[in-house]
């Protein structure tokens, strides 16, 4: 048999960029230094006059969508995102955050470490994106018929909660009341869109199943209807909560380390399984 | 009406570990492993390691092979996109623990690095069931081509930048010198490079060397993965310690004019 001989090993000579590419943010150099920016505009706007004239969501709006939202839009975002600001002190992101405060961690490092969490896929950044391409693909269908199948399909061998799709299930064994309500006031505003209100429907019909709306579920139901592209969307949904991560962090950089439990010696029980 | 909340209701307050944990007084257990009597000088830290990631202690062998295979994986060229991010840490004066974190993290990609070990030993174990199945390696890969407008994107197959893969002709040397022979997976994959080579210039890559040998030591897709979770780490610090080394905001500086801007022209707000 003859010795294989390997393919040498040759650049592609890709053809990369010589600049890279924006179309969000345009930066005027000064006349003395190339390296110093005189004036910078998003999307065509001046940010001096942004600030002056306009609010912080209109101009994270105008950020990802390229152009600045209506009254509408704008007050259905707001209030999105006062709704998800903090996902409370028992989220894992959330306790990462505190972890790392009362750990002594270099505070900088807070928000980064909970937001990686806050990445996971269960009720978090991670379903987003697919629960975006759900309301896509199924909110011109008919939602009760939808919920009575996917409900009826329930797995026997189910640990923990049960997501029955993408942004939907079980909170602990319930319906999460707090994502609900944050639905029903999000769905009486005039920007409330398709979406939501196929999702309202949706959880409706899921309720008798004791499933109902995720946090996730209701961000990816807003942000598709306000046009946002869903690889967009789980870095906004980290970007929302990511104030009430590192409040939590933070409160507990000062404390000593006994300020959080640790679980006791007779409390941590090794059980080895045969993996 | 109460709802059942026992699964719950179980796990406060306790943790049921089934990979161990440091009794205080008696010692440190991984796996039923005393750390400090069993594994400690002992065992090399990869064996560990893989300890960790999967519940079971590999031979040293295979030990020196994945040690291999990192140094193989984890460069300090800061043009490799984790690597870069290294280097930016360093230039923006981040602590290397932030830096090297944030470069790891960023392997977590569909293009290179851990990202890819998943869909890569997917792969070969499907085009091996396939096989056995009947089909022969030339189908196989014309219905993979079909899938992608007739382009051999395989994963474990053809890498970026370059063709051809210097690493895979390493680790062959060092799995003959550990003295591992070709199992199924890698003999498949052995088949379907010499065709990719034959037919588009293409071959095996390292990550696809990898996915095969370890499918054949039966691991799986996800416990590879967590096996090569730092996979990048030293190259990233490498480029780390390169900047940080430099004046701060001297890596790879851009002008305002180097940003090639498309977006709207200037405008009035309405």
């Amino acid at each position: 048999m003859t010795k294989k001989i390997p393919l040498p090993v040759t650049s592609r000579n890709e053809s990369f960029t010589e600049r890279t590419v924006t179309k969000i943010w345009q930066e005027r150099p000064s006349q003395e230094n190339p390296y110093i920016a005189e004036s910078a505009r998003c999307h065509g706007y001046d940010l001096h006059e942004l600030m002056e004239k306009r609010s912080f969501i209109d101009v994270l709006y105008l950020l990802f969508r390229s152009e600045l939202p209506s009254i509408e839009e704008s007050k259905i975002l707001e209030q999105l995102m006062i709704g998800l600001i903090n996902p409370g002190p028992r989220h894992p992101a959330t306790r990462a955050a505190m972890n790392a405060g009362v750990g002594k961690t270099d505070p900088l490092h807070i928000l980064p470490i909970a937001l990686t969490i806050y990445g996971g896929n269960a009720n978090a950044a991670g379903s987003i994106e697919a629960t975006m391409r759900f309301f896509r693909k199924h909110r011109n269908s008919d939602p009760t018929q939808l919920a009575n199948e996917l409900a009826s399909n329930r797995p026997m061998d189910i640990e923990g909660d049960w997501q029955v799709a993408p942004g939907f299930g079980s909170s602990y064994g319930g319906i999460d009341i707090m994502a609900s309500k944050l639905a029903a006031q999000l769905s009486t505003l005039d920007g409330c869109g398709p979406s939501l209100t196929w999702g309202m429907k949706f959880a409706e019909n899921l309720s008798q199943y004791q499933l109902g709306w995720y946090h996730s579920g209701v961000a990816a139901a807003v942000l598709s209807d306000l046009g946002f592209q869903p690889r967009v969307c789980g870095g906004l949904f980290q970007m929302f909560a990511s104030p009430g991560l590192f409040a939590h962090g933070v409160e507990l950089a000062n404390k000593p380390r006994t300020a959080m439990p640790y679980v006791k010696d007779e409390n941590y029980l090794i059980e080895y399984e045969n993996e | 009406m109460s709802k059942n909340t026992a699964p719950w209701d179980e796990q406060r307050n306790t943790i049921h570990s089934t990979k161990g944990g440091w009794v205080v007084g008696k010692g440190v257990f991984n796996h039923g492993y005393s750390m400090m009597d069993d594994l400690v000088g002992k065992t090399s830290y990869i064996q560990v390691m893989v300890l960790n990631a999967t519940g079971r202690l590999p031979q040293r062998k295979l030990a020196d092979w994945l040690e291999a295979i990192h140094i193989c994986l984890s460069w300090p060229d800061p043009r490799i996109w984790c690597n870069t991010i290294g280097a930016l840490g360093g230039t923006a004066r981040t602590s290397p623990v932030a830096a090297t974190a944030a470069g790891i993290l960023a392997n977590d990609s569909k293009m290179y690095g851990a990202g890819t070990g998943i869909d890569s030993l997917n792969f070969i174990q499907w085009a091996l069931s396939e096989k056995q199945r009947g089909l022969s390696t030339g189908e196989i890969i014309k219905n993979e081509c079909a899938k992608h407008r007739g382009k051999p994107n395989i994963m474990g197959f053809a890498r970026p930048i370059a063709k051809g893969d210097e690493r895979v002709v390493a680790m062959q040397r060092v799995q003959k010198e550990l003295g591992f022979p070709i199992g199924q997976h890698q003999a498949l994959a052995n088949e379907i490079d010499a065709i990719l080579q034959r037919n588009f210039s293409e071959s095996i890559n390292i990550g696809g060397y990898i996915s095969a040998f370890l499918a054949d030591q039966h691991y799986t897709a996800n416990e590879v993965c967590r096996i090569f979770s730092i996979l990048v780490s030293s190259g990233v610090t490498a480029c780390y310690t390169d900047t940080i080394k430099k004046p701060a905001g001297t890596f790879l500086p851009i002008k305002c004019s180097d940003i090639d801007y498309q977006g709207k022209p200037p405008r009035e707000l309405p």
